[in-house]
């Protein structure tokens, strides 16, 4: 059986044109082990809107503004984890722990999602935060949600079989 | 009605026939950080010009490469605005594409008289 591990670890500036430079290598990179292309442009979507969370709501008042991206794969598992600086006072790393919550009050991701759809439409006329990036990564993504936050700093990672 | 040009992403708009749909045309990737500052205008006149001409409005996303979850949001928005302003909207995505058709066939849960997804 071919050895499919993998890992890329790097430090990434919080400019918003990053976003889309680490999303398409990542694509890039998967579609160079994998031939299943649609499977690349998932995990590729699901890194581009982990990155896009940690820019918006990373804590960047600090002279250093980088976070970090994690992916790797292991046995038949694909994992992407961002880690990036948040504020004390900052209620975004809760949210994030509680929209985690909450789509797994739902059978499925699919239902979860859709629900989510549902609750933007009813929102402020403005869109305001709609968190709908991480309902996204579950179910297109198919992946599993994981997040926790230690010393200032919140870790989020997507994890699912390829 | 012009096109709507944005960061990596282009909208043109296509009317065909007397009668027919007002058209979207999406391509390359809709990636902003806030992409309803460029879309809601935009789509506001799009609504306006399709009320006044009481035409339906097409929204093409076979072309398109990628949109963001924030893209997602401001398409909904547009579902709303179009239901509350009697303007008929179909959304038309690549069924062969399954970012497209994951991520587009959810809308579903709109569906009305006034909103219809068209697998192609």
């Amino acid at each position: 059986m071919l050895n499919f591990n993998f890992s890329i670890d790097l430090p990434v500036r919080s400019e918003w044109a990053n976003v889309d430079l680490l999303r398409t290598s990542v694509q890039n990179c998967f579609t160079a082990i994998f031939s299943d292309i649609e499977g690349c442009h998932s995990l590729a979507m699901v890194t581009g809107e982990l990155l896009e969370n940690a820019i918006k709501y990373g804590d960047w008042s600090g002279k250093e503004s980088c976070f970090r991206l994690k992916v790797w794969g292991q046995g038949r598992k694909a994992h992407i984890a961002v880690e990036n600086p948040v504020r004390p006072d900052d209620n975004g790393a809760s949210e994030v722990l509680n929209i985690l919550r909450w789509i797994r009050c739902f059978p499925s991701a699919n239902e979860a999602y859709r629900a989510r759809l549902l609750q933007i439409a009813q929102g402020p006329a403005n869109g305001g935060v709609s968190k709908l990036g991480l309902v996204r990564i579950a179910y297109e993504g198919d992946c599993d949600l994981g997040a926790e936050v230690s010393n200032g700093v919140i870790r989020v990672t997507a994890e699912r079989d390829f | 009605m012009d096109s709507l040009v944005t960061g990596n992403l282009r909208i043109d708009t296509r009317v065909g026939r007397p009668s027919g749909p007002i058209e979207l045309l999406w391509m390359g990737k809709s990636n902003d950080r806030n992409p309803a500052l460029a879309l809601a205008p935009f789509f506001s006149q799009v609504l306006a010009s399709a009320c006044a001409s009481k035409l339906p409005v097409e929204l093409h996303f076979e072309k398109l490469e990628h949109f963001n979850s924030s893209t997602i949001t401001s398409i909904i928005k547009l579902v709303e605005d179009a239901r509350r302003s009697g303007v008929k909207l179909v959304v038309l995505y690549d069924k062969d594409i399954r970012w497209q058709r994951m991520s587009l066939e959810p809308l579903r849960v709109f569906a009305n008289d006034l909103f219809e997804l068209r697998p192609v």
